[in-house]
Formats: structure tokens, C-alpha cells, sequence
């Protein structure tokens, strides 16, 4: 869990946007660690997400995730 | 079988959770409504009162000047919100373009879904309605309420919110629409600690389930709606607060073929109730009703003289499959053609039931988008006995499902989208079922089943002397 929470950071912090797809990073992780199931992504996204680390942007209709600090964080 | 929750349950009592007065509810009159006007002129919004049909431009105004008659401390965002939404409005009727910019950040903590961002564009025009975040809250199976509920959820939201709300959204929801940011968490507070009440599902999330109205009511219902809705909606917590799919998905779970929820049109994934023995037929009944004793379509036409009931031109006539006639005075079915349309059933409701062993049917791909026209999805299991807790659908068809359009789903590409991308042959891979001749549509022009070149011997690139050799060009 530890390491493919390193990766996400990793794939967050050097993704060119500030905002990405759930498919997205776990393409980034799978870089790093092929064998990664998306389970396992998600669940250690969550638990960046309750880390405070990530963040949830949602447009309504669909969900992106990003860095919490990089881009747009706060309200408009 | 009797409802059995997941977890204790608290009896609302609203008494204990009321926040307004019976005063401060009604605390206008009808003839102040009529000379009411709100801050704002807007004659276009008020072109929606006239004709015949209720407006929500009326039901705002009512909104309005019951805010405007509240004191001070009795509303947490500001009074004039409803005004504000209201001037912003005409000014997007009058120019044509929207005004609102929608997403963002907000939500509550730990949930990816349940709370859409929404910001004025003109903030400092309309400054009430600067945030006007709309708030999803899971609404119960069926949309069964108390109305100490209902009360209760008006009352909070009228407190912490706008006063104004849908229901119900398109999607089945309870939708709060317009408030703050920094309103979201106590609501949340609100409405999960006190009123034992979940947010449902936005973005890309499990999207809240829902269900007719099933064997609450329903004779028809061929399982147990609400109980499936209820467990599905518990167990898949995480797909429906913690996005991860490539775009939204939708539960329906409709008793019979009359879809009552529309989970045919609108559903990725709807469960339909079916049989696979014979629709029941009682020829006493059929004859009462083509002797007039019983009104047909349980008398729902009874406003204007019809003539006498004719079963051959109303009901035989109508089958789709013409699986259907009279002979001898008795009414005969040849069930193994019926698409269970449930046209006969809905005439004729006394004299004909559906079968005895019942299950669902389960489809795929439904969507219902805006700009491009609906798809309705695909009858891809057509039988399949349903019993609590339901594993054999959640093992055999939800999940890998699942796995499959998490993997290949293109970013905001719904199930619907994929089956059409990679093709029904793929999906029933996945799902390890063989395919039915009814999947096949047009077989001389455009066959869904196609050779695997693991199937040929030899492959696609094999040498064709050998097979020359005892078949002459």
C-alpha cells in the first residue's frame, strides 16, 4: 500500500495537469509497478484522499483527482 | 419477507427535530403573495407563469417572500437567494447563455460524490447565490417517506440551504439545490448523524440506485425490488462515495417489464423482473371481462365511452409477437413466443399474471444523454433466480463487468459505449455466457459473432496449400 501510494505522488506531482483521471494515475502506478490491480489503486487513493494529500474534483458529472496545493484548490 | 436494516434504526420524530415554528412556516398570506414583487424586475421568468401548468417561477416567489418574512437568525445562507437565482435567470433568458460555472473542489471529506460545485459568474451582482452548490441525498427505496421526513430534511435545508429543491432528480435523488461551501460538512453532519440519511452518488461514482416500487404495492413485482436496491446500494458503499470508474453508472431495478423506473432507457446495468413459466390465466376472468363485467385496464379509461371491451381488436390484436387467441371462448397463449411487452397483463389485470417462477432479466449499456439520442441497452442475461444476499449477481455479473470497463472504458465512456466499441462478443467473454440468436440483429448483414483466430486451425495466416490440396479452386 505504501509504495503505490509513493507512485501516485510521484505520477501527481510530475503529471503535466494538475487534474487527472482515476485511469490515468493508475497507468502512472502500473509504470512503476505493472502488476498493481486497480483495487489496490483506489484504495490507496482513498486513503490519500483521507490523508488529505489528494483531493477529489468533480465537475458534476464526472471525477478527476489531484494534488491538494497544486492548481486550482480552493473555491473560484 | 419482512425489511431487515443493516443497521439500528432511529425513529425520526419530528417534534424533537423541527427547527421552524408552524408560525414561521406559514408566514405569509396568500393575498401578500399577489402583491409581492422580488428585488429583481424580470418579466421573461414571469411569461412562465401564465397558461395552465404550475411554474417553478411561482413556487420561487412563494420561496422568496417566505425567506424575506424569516428574522435574521433563522437562515444560515442569505435571505434573498431565491431573488438573486431568480434576476440571474432572466438575465440568461434574455442574452442566451448561462451564467453558472459548474465544478470544483467542494465536497465533504472523505466523499467523491454526493455534492456538485456550482458559482455564479456574476458574483458581484447576484452575491447570494456567489456559491449555489447542489447537494445529492440518497432517497429512500421506492421514495417511501414519512412526512416527519419530510419535515425534517425542509426544515435543514431551508436552514442551511436555499428552501429550494427537486424532487425528485433524474437519477432518483433528493436534490438540494443552493448553498455555501462552508454549509456542506454541517448538512452532511445533519443529515448522516441525525436523520440517518446518506448522500447518493455525482461524478464518476456508482450512481444512487433505484427501484419501483415492487412488492411494497405491486402484484406484479417478480422480485423483491427494494430489498435488492437496498442491499446493492450497502454493499457497493465505495463505488458510490469513492470515484473510480471511467464515468457514471446506474443501478435501476425495475419488479416486471412495465420498467416503472425507465431502468431500460436509463440504466448501464437494469434488472428487470421477468418469468420463465407461463403467464396465469384465469378464463373466468377473461370472460367477465368480454362480458363487460370487469372494466378493462382496471377501469384507467372509464372517462369517455369506449364502446364495449373487444378483446380480439385491444388485446390480441396488439400482441407484439402474436402469441395470442380465442378459441372456443378461451383465451390461448403460446407462451414460448411472448416478449413479455405485458400488454395482455395491463388490460387485463384480473384475468391474467405473470408466471409463477420468477427471476430477472438483466441488460446493459442504457444511457439517456442529452445532445445525442438514448440507447437502450441490451438483454444480455435473460433469466437469473435473484435471492438475498445476491451473490450470484454480484460475483457473476456486477463485478466482472466492472473489472472489464475499468480496464478498457475510455475516460468518461459509459458501458454502453464500450459493448458498441468492442463488441457484444467481447462482453459475453467477459461474463463467460454464450451467445443467444436474438443478440444477432441483422445475421445476413452484420454478424456480432465472429470467428476467434485462436478458434481457426492453423490461425488467419495459415497456409491455404494444404487445405488446396483436397479442395480443388
Amino acid at each position: 500500500m505504501e509504495d503505490i501510494k509513493k507512485a501516485i505522488l510521484e505520477f501527481a506531482e510530475n503529471n503535466k495537469k494538475s487534474k487527472f483521471y482515476f485511469a490515468d494515475m493508475e497507468k502512472g502506478v502500473r509504470k512503476v509497478m505493472p502488476d498493481v490491480k486497480a483495487r489496490e489503486v483506489k484504495k490507496a487513493a482513498t486513503s490519500l484522499i483521507n490523508e488529505e494529500k489528494l483531493i477529489y474534483y468533480s465537475t458534476g458529472s464526472s471525477t478527476m483527482y489531484g494534488l491538494k496545493g497544486r492548481g486550482q484548490t480552493e473555491d473560484y | 419477507m419482512a425489511f431487515e436494516p443493516r443497521e439500528e434504526q432511529k425513529e425520526l420524530k419530528y417534534k424533537e427535530l423541527r427547527i421552524y415554528s408552524d408560525e414561521e412556516l406559514n408566514n405569509y398570506t396568500e393575498e401578500e403573495l399577489k402583491g409581492f414583487k422580488i428585488k429583481h424586475e424580470i418579466p421573461v421568468c414571469e411569461e412562465l407563469e401564465k397558461g395552465p401548468w404550475p411554474s417553478f417561477v411561482a413556487d420561487a416567489k412563494r420561496e422568496a417572500l417566505h425567506r424575506r418574512k424569516l428574522a435574521d437568525d433563522r437562515m444560515m445562507i442569505e435571505r434573498d437567494v431565491v431573488e438573486d437565482l431568480l434576476g440571474q435567470l432572466e438575465i440568461s433568458f434574455k442574452e442566451g447563455e448561462t451564467h453558472w460555472k459548474h465544478g470544483g473542489i467542494v465536497g465533504v471529506f472523505g466523499y467523491g460524490g454526493g455534492v456538485i460545485g456550482r458559482y455564479s459568474d456574476l458574483p458581484d451582482k447576484f452575491p447570494s447565490i456567489a456559491h449555489f452548490h447542489t447537494m445529492r441525498v440518497n432517497q429512500p427505496a421506492s421514495k417511501f417517506y414519512s412526512s416527519d421526513y419530510l419535515r425534517s430534511i425542509c426544515d435543514l435545508w431551508e436552514y442551511r440551504g436555499s428552501g429550494m429543491m427537486n424532487m425528485h432528480g433524474s437519477t432518483g435523488d433528493i436534490i438540494f439545490l443552493g448553498t455555501f461551501t462552508e454549509q456542506l460538512e454541517p448538512i452532511f453532519y445533519e443529515l448522516g448523524h441525525v436523520l440517518q440519511q446518506d448522500l447518493g452518488g455525482s461524478g464518476s461514482n456508482l450512481r444512487t440506485p433505484s427501484c419501483c416500487i415492487g412488492r411494497a404495492r405491486c402484484e406484479w413485482a417478480c422480485y423483491d425490488t427494494q430489498d435488492m436496491c437496498y442491499e446493492l446500494t450497502h454493499y457497493y458503499q465505495d463505488e458510490l462515495h469513492r470515484p473510480a470508474f471511467p464515468y457514471k453508472f446506474k443501478f435501476k431495478f425495475d419488479g416486471c417489464p412495465n420498467c416503472c423506473v425507465a431502468s431500460i432507457a436509463r440504466a448501464d446495468m437494469s434488472f428487470i423482473g421477468t418469468w420463465r413459466d407461463k403467464i396465469q390465466v384465469d378464463q373466468k376472468a377473461v370472460k367477465a371481462y368480454t362480458g363487460g363485467e370487469i372494466k378493462p385496464n382496471a377501469g384507467a379509461h372509464a372517462g369517455k365511452d369506449w364502446g364495449a371491451f373487444d378483446i380480439q381488436k385491444e388485446v390480441i390484436d396488439l400482441c407484439p409477437t402474436r402469441c395470442m387467441r380465442m378459441e372456443d371462448g378461451r383465451l390461448e397463449i403460446n407462451d414460448a413466443e411472448c416478449n413479455r411487452c405485458m400488454h395482455c397483463i395491463n388490460v387485463m389485470p384480473q384475468a391474467l399474471r405473470p408466471g409463477k417462477d420468477t427471476g430477472v432479466s438483466i441488460l446493459l449499456g442504457a444511457k439517456a444523454p442529452i445532445l445525442e439520442g438514448a440507447q437502450m441497452s441490451l438483454l444480455t442475461i435473460p433469466f437469473m433466480k435473484v435471492e438475498p444476499p445476491y451473490d450470484n449477481v454480484k460475483e457473476n455479473v456486477i463485478e466482472p463487468v466492472w473489472d472489464w470497463w475499468m480496464e478498457e472504458g475510455k475516460n468518461r465512456e459509459r458501458l454502453g459505449e464500450l459493448i458498441q466499441r468492442q463488441g457484444i462478443q467481447k462482453l459475453l467473454e467477459v461474463l463467460n455466457i454464450p451467445p443467444m440468436p436474438q443478440m444477432v440483429k441483422e445475421p445476413r448483414s452484420n454478424p456480432y459473432i465472429f470467428w476467434k483466430e485462436e478458434d481457426v486451425p492453423g490461425g488467419f495466416k495459415r497456409s491455404i496449400e494444404d487445405y488446396r490440396s483436397r479442395h480443388a479452386r
